[in-house]
């Protein structure tokens, strides 16, 4: 049936560029919408480390101009919309476009080998709600009584009238829940097409760990986005029709009325989900690409799906460790914390199967594969932080301090953004019919590799030294005022960071339009986006392929010495002879 | 180490000795050299303790992940590297030595980086932090306090010395707390407004201020002196700025301190002042 599924290729401008329902297109909609997201909340990031180093010093050079009231100081009220706009969009406007709806747009019809998503129509709503959202956001910024500032958990009361007037507060639960529409069709789609459109002989045990990093990230989507798209609903009927959900009553009142802490429940019921929404297709690249470039079948393949799905369903039943220092009850955060604990195992599986996929391999250090690498390490440190606030006797003390912000920087942050750095340079030859400069992404890769680390690592320090996270200004409480040298450090740490970015946006620019010719297949793997011409045709394939072996049969000894690679649509030589 | 040695070829053994040297010396003198200058103060409450020994042992077993990890990074990051006439091995991982290597190595991580943590951690919260002592409790008498956090401020009630809350003696005081030393405090919190979250760091104590309910916590402290408060829950623009302190005072010089501070608190009482009247029942 895959191969009648196509729509005719359309001649206006506006269907072929903007309405397109072409998932290459979108891909590439998303991929722009997201990357200049992420320069916007990698902007608000300098802007939130400047302050912490010199508080209360006028923002350089752009300062005057974003804030002229203040003469380009960044007020409190400024500080608290900068960290929570930074957090959403960071999360649902930079690394769910690129990671999910880019990429994932990208690879999984050329992956699978369909001609499109099969839902194509939908897909062009997915991103137009997500630029919706994204539209409200900007907006937001700029309403009267101000711009939301209750960080980017959003919990009521601060989030209810009670604690925020503005209605920036009620535009950003409108964003919140766009972007979740926007995920809800994507993660429907994606797990339909999976499904439906894989090309024939594709068994589920031939799609590469890219599609099911992706199918498994869908199901998360589809499962528990609607919670948190509720808990939205909920608060724009408490700030804007004066229900009362989540604003209680007084204790000295009596009590009675709504619960802040339903919120909370529903926040992190979807939260929680969320933090593998970002990392399973990090990870699912990140098994391809050490394969890819280590020339080494991935180790374990059904292991290593076995682990994802484990993942998957556990993440579901752990979210109270968010909640550990709020009240709950000693039986319940107990529990928690043992299934916290076992989410680490399949985790730890993980790792194995990728250290053991380079191990004795001949490894091929281009920037994509520099990134895997990278994401190893970095995830590692985050991860293995992730068992002191799994604990709840020790995350009573670093629940809400930098310890805490390091730690989920690390594992979603750093590493979901490695997950993306090493999906751009990897298939931006397929997309752009271009090579970016491996020089500068080298570059771009030690200088973020190093300087992320350094930033990230420094802040367990300031909240092993007791530093609440979300303070302005530190300094003003006593008892912070050491940790004066360290913030210091660990921006300036962060404007490298920042400035090592600039030589992506620089490579990325220029590769696209004035790069190297790329040829079909310039990194020499066999799944089936590879096989197609580049640029890619609007039909993807002329024919639909026929899939006869796995995706990872690099250096199979029955492919003799001349070659280590075999493309899906071949058989294996000794297969062949027996045929 | 012969098979290690075996297993490297002449250059990376030398790339990797400097730096892995390097490594090992410097963590090791470094992680002490971290808590001595960055580390939180000693703690000054019964429990504290259990906080810094569960994280240290926490950050030694995670070291040693790291490092087993990082090793298995670099060997074939560095002696692996593609080079003409290299050809990788081909190993699908897939066969039943494979899978009982993965689960024998889950058990074993399972075991010693989660199970022992987690034993350790549920010993001392059942000693500790959920261990909240009880007035009824003969052997301990404990000081009570109610904590009514706002905007951004902390509001101190201590009973005076009729033991009861909502009465004229009550000791109320802002933003600075008096313990009597080696005697459990034990706290009955809830804010006017938004979420709060009472931290003390030197305490090892935290726990969020929640308006609508009361939230329980104690800390006993054992060691005179003064001490933080700081919030830890986002609650608005001056976030940053609530905190306050907690003086611990010798027993005596408590007892002395109470006993005037009531007799002001008689003397400013005023009936119509409902502001001030925030008492509720004591809960356990």
């Amino acid at each position: 049936m895959s191969g009648d599924h196509i729509h005719p290729e359309p001649t206006s401008f506006l269907r072929k560029h903007v309405f397109s329902v072409d998932h290459k297109v979108i891909a590439k909609q998303f991929l722009w919408f997201g990357l200049i997201w992420l320069g916007i909340g990698g902007l608000m990031a300098m802007m939130i480390r400047w302050q912490l180093a010199n508080p209360g010093d006028p923002f350089p050079i752009l300062g005057q101009l974003l804030f002229p009231r203040t003469d380009g100081v960044l007020d409190p009220a400024t500080y608290n919309t900068l960290f929570t706009m930074h957090g959403t969009i960071m999360i649902f406007l930079a690394l769910t476009p690129i990671l999910i709806g880019a990429l994932g747009n990208w690879t999984i019809p050329l992956m699978i080998g369909a001609r499109d998503m099969i839902f194509p129509t939908l897909n062009m709503l997915s991103f137009w709600s997500m630029f919706a959202g994204g539209a409200v956001a900007f907006y937001s910024l700029f309403v009267p009584l101000g711009a939301t500032e209750a960080g980017w958990t959003g919990y009521p009361t601060l989030s209810t009238t009670v604690g925020a007037q503005g209605t920036g507060e009620t535009y950003w639960a409108v964003t919140v829940f766009l972007i979740g529409a926007s995920s809800i069709m994507g993660g429907i789609n994606y797990m339909a097409t999976v499904i439906r459109l894989r090309a024939p002989g594709m068994k589920w045990s031939d799609l590469p760990l890219t599609i099911w990093g992706l199918f498994f990230t869908s199901v998360l989507n589809v499962l528990f986005v609607p919670v948190i798209g509720s808990a939205m609903i909920l608060l724009v009927l408490d700030r804007v029709f004066g229900t009362q959900f989540y604003t209680p009553a007084t204790v000295m009142s009596g009590g009675g009325g709504g619960d802040p802490i339903l919120y909370q429940h529903l926040f992190w019921i979807f939260g929680h989900p969320e933090v593998y929404i970002l990392i399973l297709p990090a990870w699912g690249y990140v098994c391809d690409m050490l394969s890819f470039f280590a020339r080494k079948p991935a180790f374990g393949y059904k292991i290593s799906v076995g682990a994802m799905g484990t993942v998957t369903l556990l993440s579901a039943v752990v979210y109270g460790h968010h909640m550990f220092t709020t009240g709950l009850s000693a039986m319940l955060g107990e529990s928690f914390m043992l299934l916290t604990m076992i989410i680490s195992v399949p985790g730890e599986v993980l790792f194995f199967n990728w250290l053991h996929t380079i191990w004795k391999g001949s490894l091929r250090l281009t920037t994509p594969m520099l990134f895997s690498l990278g994401l190893i390490f970095v995830f590692g440190l985050g991860g293995l932080t992730g068992i002191f606030l799994a604990t709840i006797s020790v995350d009573i003390f670093l629940h809400d301090t930098y310890f805490v912000v390091g730690h989920f920087h690390l594992t979603m942050a750093a590493s979901a953004l490695f997950g993306v750095f090493a999906g751009i340079y990897f298939w931006f030859p397929k997309m752009f019919g271009r090579m970016m400069s491996e020089r500068l992404g080298k570059i771009h890769f030690w200088g973020s590799f190093t300087f992320i680390t350094i930033v990230f690592c420094t802040m367990f320090i300031m909240g092993y030294a007791g530093m609440p996270r979300r303070y302005y200004d530190h300094t003003s409480a006593e008892y912070l005022r050491d940790l004066q040298f360290l913030n210091v450090f660990a921006s300036y740490s962060a404007f490298a960071l920042g400035a090592f970015q600039l030589v992506f946006a620089y490579n990325f620019i220029k590769s696209r339009w004035w790069g190297e010719k790329a040829s079909d297949n310039p990194w020499e793997v066999g799944t089936l986006d590879w096989t197609t011409p580049t640029p890619v045709p609007h039909f993807n394939f002329a024919e639909i392929p026929v899939v006869k072996c796995g995706p990872h049969e690099f250096s199979n000894p029955c492919l003799g010495p001349d070659t280590d690679w075999i493309c899906q649509t071949e058989a294996l030589p000794a297969e062949k002879e027996l045929v | 180490m012969n098979r290690l040695h075996k297993m490297l070829s002449a250059p990376a053994r030398r790339w990797l000795a400097l730096p892995v040297m390097t490594a090992i010396l410097s963590s090791s003198v470094s992680a002490q050299e971290v808590v001595n200058r960055w580390g939180p103060n000693p703690p000054a409450s019964s429990y504290g303790h259990k906080f810094d020994e569960l994280f240290s042992l926490i950050t030694i077993l995670i070291s040693v992940s790291f490092l087993i990890m990082l090793a298995m990074l670099m060997v074939p990051a560095i002696r692996d590297r593609a080079r003409p006439g290299k050809k990788a091995s081909f190993d699908h991982g897939s066969s039943l030595h494979d899978k009982r290597f993965t689960a024998v190595v889950s058990v074993i991580v399972f075991i010693v980086l989660d199970l022992w943590v987690l034993k350790v951690a549920m010993e001392d919260l059942r000693d500790g932090f959920y261990a909240i002592p009880e007035v009824s409790d003969p052997e301990k008498p404990i000081y009570q306090v109610e904590i009514l956090a706002q905007q951004w401020a902390w509001n101190f009630r201590a009973t005076g010395p009729d033991g009861e809350f909502g009465t004229p003696d009550d000791i109320l005081s802002l933003n600075e707390l008096t313990l009597p030393v080696d005697r459990p405090a034990v706290f009955n919190m809830t804010s006017k407004d938004v979420i709060h979250a009472f931290f003390v760091p030197d305490m090892r104590f935290k726990r969020d201020v929640n308006p609508g309910a009361v939230n329980e916590g104690w800390f006993e402290p054992i060691i005179a002196g003064e001490y933080a408060i700081l919030c830890a829950e986002l609650c608005g623009y001056a976030h940053y700025q609530m905190h306050g302190k907690i003086r611990v005072l010798e027993q005596d010089v408590f007892e002395q301190w109470e006993q005037d501070a009531a007799a002001l608190a008689l003397a400013v009482f005023d009936e119509n002042d409902t502001e001030a009247h925030w008492a509720w029942e004591w809960q356990e």
